[in-house]
C-alpha cells in the first residue's frame, strides 16, 4: 500500500529582476512596463511512489529542489502542475517547535504545539507526562519558554513532536541539531518508529544518516529525479556525479 | 499505523484541490482545538503584556469618548442621547478597526505557522478576529451599565445585540480574510489601510448625527456598511427600536458579500504565501 504518491509534479518559482511588494512599486512597475520575472522549475515532472512503512532518503546539491519536493509533501508549498496524494496522517518537521510562544509556559506550548500538529486536547492529556519525561523537563513546566535554553527548546518540541504520532513523517535535517546524547536519542526514536511500519520522508546532506535510516534513496538534481533505488547504489552515484562535476 | 482510526486520503495539487467553502469550513472545523488555543494566545499576549492588562482596553474607548464629547458636545451636544449614541458609536467602530488592522499582520506575523506547517491558513485570520470579538463583547458589557445610568433604563431591543454582532463578525472576517492575503503581497497596505479607515471614520455617523447629512448624497452615504450597522446597535440599544428588515438584509448581503470575496481571494493567493514571506 502507498503512503505516498506523487504524480508529475512541477513546480516553477517567478523570480522577478526586481523584487516589487508594496502597492507603490506595483504601480511604478505598471508605468514602466516591467512585468519581467525569470521562471525558474525547482521541480519538473517529478513522479514516484512511497510504500507505507518505507523510509525514504532524498539527496541532491543545494537548489536541487530537495526542499521544495518535502514543503510540497508537507502542503506548504503547492504545485503548479500534478498532484499529490497522502494516505494517513502527515506531520511534517521542516521545523521544530513552530508557533511557540515565549511569553506562555512550558505546559501551555505543549497543547499549543500538539494541536498545531492535529491532536485534541484530550489525547495530549494522556501523552502529557511522556512527553516531560522524554524531554526530561517535568521540573520546568511552569516556566516561561522564554526562559528555557535553546536546547531545552528543542528537546520540549521534539517530544511533543514525536508523541503526536503520525503515520507518516517528513524531515528536513532537524535532526542535525542538539548535542551528541540528543541526536542519539533522536536516532533511537526514528529506528523505533520504522519498527513500527511509519512512513519516513528523510531530507539530508548527511549521506551517512541517510545511509542509517533509508532503504531506498532518490537523487534529485535540477529538479528531476536521476535516479531511484537502492540507497547504498544511489549514493555511490550521487558521489560520482559530484566528482564529474556535472549530472549525468 | 497508529490505530486511532484517523485515515485519511487527501488528494492535492493543480486543479485537483476542490476550493469549496464547505470543504475548507470542514477542515477548519477540525482543528477547532487551535482555533481556540490562538485565540487565547492571542487574547493573552494582548493583557498579559500591559501593566494594567484588560482594563487599558476599557479606558481606551471610554477616554476616547470622553475627548470627543467634550470637543464635538458644542456643536452637536442638544442631540437626543448624544452621548450615549457616541459610545455606541465608538464600541461599534473599534470592533471593526480593530478587527481588520489587526487581520493585516494575521498571516506575515505568523511566518513560521504559513511556511513550516500544514494548517488551514484561514485558521489566522479567524483566531484572529475571534479575539477581536471577545474584546468587543467586554466592552460592551461593560456600556451596559453605563448605558442604563445614562438611559435611566435598558431597552427590551438589546437581546438582538447577540444577532446584529455575529453578522457584523462575519463581515469583519472577511474583511479580514481579503487584507490579510493582500498584505502578503503588499506590504505597503498597512499604511493605506490606516488612511482609509480614518477617512471611513469620519464618512460614519460615529461624533456626529446622521441628520446631518444631506439628503442629496445620503444614497452614497449609505453605501458605507459601518454607517448601517452603528445605525442597527443604536436602534437596539439606546432608541429600542426593531431594526427595519431592509437593513437586515442589506447587511447580511454585505457580510455575505465580503465574506465571498474575500474567501475567494484569499484561496487563490494563499497557494503562494509560502513562496511570497
Amino acid at each position: 500500500m502507498s503512503a505516498i504518491i506523487v504524480d508529475n509534479i512541477s513546480k516553477k518559482f517567478r523570480i522577478p529582476h526586481e523584487k516589487k511588494n508594496t502597492v507603490f512599486q506595483h504601480i511604478v512597475g505598471l508605468m514602466k512596463r516591467q512585468f519581467d520575472y525569470e521562471e525558474f522549475w525547482a521541480l519538473k515532472d517529478v513522479s514516484f511512489e512511497v510504500n507505507k512503512g518505507e523510509a525514504l532518503g532524498i539527496i541532491g546539491r543545494n537548489g536541487s529542489g530537495k526542499s521544495t519536493l518535502l514543503k510540497i509533501l508537507a502542503r506548504v508549498l503547492y504545485p503548479d502542475s500534478g498532484s499529490v496524494s497522502l494516505n494517513g496522517k502527515v506531520a511534517s518537521f521542516l521545523q521544530l517547535g513552530v508557533g511557540f510562544q515565549s511569553e506562555l509556559t512550558a505546559r501551555e506550548n505543549v497543547y499549543i504545539y500538539s494541536s498545531i500538529l492535529g491532536l485534541k486536547r484530550k489525547q495530549v492529556d494522556g501523552i502529557y507526562d511522556d512527553i516531560f519525561d522524554f524531554a526530561e523537563l517535568k521540573k520546568f513546566e511552569n516556566m516561561k519558554l522564554k526562559n528555557f535554553s535553546s536546547g531545552m527548546n528543542l528537546r520540549l518540541a521534539f517530544s511533543t513532536a514525536v508523541y503526536a504520532i503520525p503515520d507518516t513523517l517528513l524531515m528536513d535535517e532537524v535532526l542535525a541539531v542538539g548535542d551528541e546524547t540528543f541526536q542519539k536519542k533522536c536516532q533511537d526514536k526514528m529506528s523505533q518508529f520504522q519498527a513500527e511500519g511509519k512512513t519516513i520522508v528523510f531530507v539530508s546532506h548527511s549521506l551517512t544518516a541517510v545511509k542509517e535510516l533509508c532503504q531506498r534513496t532518490m537523487l534529485l538534481n535540477e529538479g528531476r529525479i536521476v535516479t531511484m533505488g537502492d540507497t547504498e547504489k544511489v549514493i555511490k552515484d550521487y558521489l560520482a556525479m559530484l566528482q564529474r562535476g556535472t549530472p549525468h | 499505523m497508529s490505530g486511532r482510526g484517523n485515515l485519511k486520503f487527501t488528494l492535492y495539487g493543480g486543479d485537483t484541490e476542490p476550493l469549496s467553502s464547505y470543504n475548507i469550513n470542514h477542515k477548519m472545523w477540525q482543528y477547532r482545538e487551535l482555533i481556540w488555543n490562538l485565540t487565547a494566545v492571542d487574547l493573552k499576549n494582548r493583557y498579559q503584556n500591559t501593566s494594567i492588562g484588560f482594563l487599558w482596553s476599557l479606558l481606551s474607548p471610554l477616554l476616547m469618548a470622553l475627548v470627543l464629547y467634550i470637543i464635538f458636545r458644542h456643536i452637536f451636544g442638544r442631540e437626543e442621547n448624544f452621548a450615549i449614541n457616541l459610545l455606541v458609536g465608538i464600541m461599534c467602530w473599534r470592533f471593526f478597526a480593530g478587527g481588520t488592522t489587526s487581520s493585516l499582520r494575521a498571516i506575515v506575523g505568523r511566518a513560521g505557522l504559513v511556511t513550516k506547517v500544514y494548517i488551514p491558513r484561514q485558521i489566522l485570520v479567524l483566531s484572529n478576529v475571534l479575539a477581536n470579538i471577545i474584546s468587543s463583547l467586554l466592552e460592551f458589557i461593560v456600556l451596559l451599565p453605563i448605558l442604563f445610568v445614562l438611559l435611566g433604563h435598558l431597552p427590551v431591543t438589546v437581546f438582538l445585540f447577540p444577532l446584529i454582532h455575529i453578522i457584523y463578525f462575519w463581515f469583519i472576517y472577511g474583511a479580514g480574510l481579503l487584507l490579510s492575503a493582500l498584505y502578503v503581497y503588499f506590504r505597503d497596505l498597512n499604511q493605506i489601510w490606516q488612511v482609509l479607515t480614518q477617512i471611513l471614520f469620519f464618512c460614519s455617523p460615529i461624533v456626529y448625527p446622521l441628520s446631518m447629512i444631506p439628503a442629496s448624497i445620503m444614497p452614497y452615504y449609505l453605501v458605507n456598511p459601518v454607517t448601517l450597522f452603528i445605525g442597527m446597535y443604536r436602534d437596539v440599544m439606546v432608541a429600542g427600536d426593531l431594526p427595519s428588515l431592509y437593513s437586515i438584509v442589506v447587511v447580511i448581503g454585505f457580510a455575505f458579500a465580503a465574506y465571498l470575496v474575500g474567501s475567494v481571494v484569499f484561496n487563490k493567493l494563499q497557494r503562494r504565501f509560502a513562496e511570497e514571506m
